[in-house]
């Protein structure tokens, strides 16, 4: 159980729930600290308010985190100039027993190994990314909108292989896409102003009235889809 | 093209003992007797090894540096570690223990590098800007102390200090190139040691963490070795400048492969760039050498412009 009580900073306040079920999809505004908390949670930023299974993260080594938590920026930032696509991916192979190969085809990527990093389109190093993700094969994964720059058909791609139970352990999906969020059907956590407004179940959350309260009336539930009324 | 480079670096350095003031035959060199076995053996041959070892040691400390701090701008002397030497070498010619100069320029940089690291261990910063920049502070305030030295100091102290921070690959026997062996030998099994968790660093800090690197404590190590290494060398050659920053430069773009495989080839082409600029150095003034500093920037600035210029 991934558990965080009580975190407060410059934007999040007073934030506690925990991941008790296998997966969960974190909402909210821009700028409510939805990264800001991903970074919390995986570690990224140092605090003592976050247990794995019961330990403190804090007293966890670097080492031994690898296996426990990882966390998948929205964005593929790569200093060097040189790394391919596979040398990343071999870079964030750690637990996953499938080959590169396997995983870049399920996602359709394959066409991109021997690319350059640094020449992706911003969809694809999305695409690489979430390789990553599925290679690294931490307990906890924390996806931080992982979709945002997809086409219409590798964002259902992307979404079948995010609904496979196998596909990673614990999932924690950052996102705007309610569509998405509604139909992975994961328990919900919504933040607003830093702080956690909303936090239950997915039928809890996407019922008609209880959007129009978090989404002031934007937000229309048609058929089976939510969609945004612009 | 590879095997072009290759080829024509060995020839350079295979023929520079060779140029000179005096030039030296292979005849020579083998007759125990003449004065060419002694020229080649007491200076030209530790001078051209202690060229190659230089330059290895400044390309890769560049390498280091240019990936733990992020930033393409990073020599092997922007934490201070050069102009502490300076200032140390600068006292000791002030004060007349001008015969310890060695000795005092490396205790200048061991100083500088024991100050920084005791200063930022307080810091609670993850990153390395906070050592970047007291780096950047401490080498300001040694340039003033310089110049109070400057200005107590006679004319000869003060050329004698000038004529440290041009740098001098000036050797006797093999003392020094003894010590730059061991430099050498620290630089590479550290970056041979760290090479993994160098690649993972130049992907991002955070990726690096993610993945079970300690991003603080393997860059100060990486850091305080290196500056070892560079202190060194400081000691020895005094500061010279340039080729910590285009060597690494213009290997990633010759190569085009990511710099953790780079490492063996910045230590060669470094050491090959050096002895190359020593022999222009030592054959092109009509009775003394130009010092080494002044030719490493003459030739590599202007190659460097037209490499950036060339980048697509």
């Amino acid at each position: 159980m991934l558990k965080i009580d009580n975190f407060s900073n410059y934007i999040l306040k007073d934030i506690s729930f925990n991941v008790q079920k296998k997966n969960l999809i974190i909402l909210g505004s821009n700028g409510a600290g939805k990264t800001t908390l991903a970074k919390v949670l995986s570690g990224l930023i140092e605090t003592s308010n976050i247990h794995i299974s019961d330990i403190l993260l804090s007293n966890i080594s670097y080492e031994e985190r690898v296996s426990l938590i990882n966390y998948i920026p929205p964005k593929l930032e790569i200093f060097d100039e040189y790394i391919k696509v596979e040398e990343f991916l071999s870079l964030s192979k750690i637990y996953d027993k499938h080959h590169i190969k396997e995983v870049l085809h399920k996602l359709q990527i394959e066409h991109l190994t021997t690319k350059n990093c640094k020449r992706l389109s911003s969809g694809e190093s999305q695409l690489v990314l979430i390789a990553s993700a599925i290679l690294h094969n931490a307990k906890y994964t924390i996806l931080d909108e992982p979709t945002s720059n997809l086409d219409p058909q590798k964002l259902k791609n992307v979404f079948e292989l995010l609904s496979l139970k196998e596909i990673m352990q614990h999932k924690i999906i950052i996102t705007h896409n309610l569509n998405l969020a509604y139909r992975l059907g994961f328990d919900v956590v919504f933040i607003k102003d830093g702080k956690v407004h909303f936090n239950g179940t997915s039928n809890e959350f996407f019922t008609q009235e209880n959007l129009d309260m978090v989404y002031d009336n934007t937000v229309k539930k048609i058929e089976n889809n939510i969609v945004v009324d612009i | 093209m590879k095997y072009f480079f290759v080829l024509t670096s060995f020839l350079i350095v295979c023929f520079a003992p060779f140029y000179g003031q005096i030039d030296l035959t292979i005849e020579g060199i083998l007759d125990a007797n003449s004065m060419h076995y002694q020229v080649f053996w007491d200076l030209r041959f530790p001078r051209i090894l202690l060229a190659f070892l230089t330059g290895g040691i400044l390309g890769l400390a560049g390498l280091v540096f240019q990936t733990v701090f992020r930033n393409p701008m990073s020599t092997p002397f922007t934490l201070g570690v050069a102009s502490g030497a300076t200032l140390f070498t600068a006292i000791a010619i002030v004060f007349g223990v001008a015969s310890f100069v060695s000795f005092f320029a490396f205790l200048g940089s061991l100083i500088t590098i024991l100050i920084l690291f005791a200063i930022t261990s307080k810091l609670q910063d993850i990153h390395t800007t906070s050592l970047l920049l007291v780096g950047i502070a401490l080498s300001f305030f040694y340039s003033a102390c310089l110049m109070v030295l400057f200005f107590i100091s006679d004319l000869s102290q003060s050329y004698e200090i000038v004529r440290f921070t041009m740098g001098s690959l000036d050797t006797v026997g093999f003392n020094d190139v003894y010590f730059m062996a061991v430099a050498s030998f620290t630089i590479i099994l550290i970056t041979q040691l760290y090479k993994q968790k160098i690649k993972l660093l130049l992907v991002s800090y955070e990726f690096a963490q993610l993945k079970g690197v300690d991003v603080k404590k393997t860059n100060y190590i990486l850091l305080f070795v290196v500056s070892i290494s560079v202190g060194i060398c400081v000691s020895i050659t005094g500061p010279i400048g340039f080729i910590g920053l285009i060597v690494p430069h213009i290997m990633k773009t010759l190569y085009k492969q990511s710099s953790e495989k780079l490492i063996y080839p910045i230590f060669f082409y470094g050491g090959v760039f050096l002895v190359f600029c020593d022999l222009i150095a030592r054959n092109i003034g009509s009775n003394s050498d130009i010092p080494i500093g002044v030719v490493t920037s003459f030739l590599g600035a202007p190659f460097f412009i037209y490499l950036i210029l060339s980048k697509k």
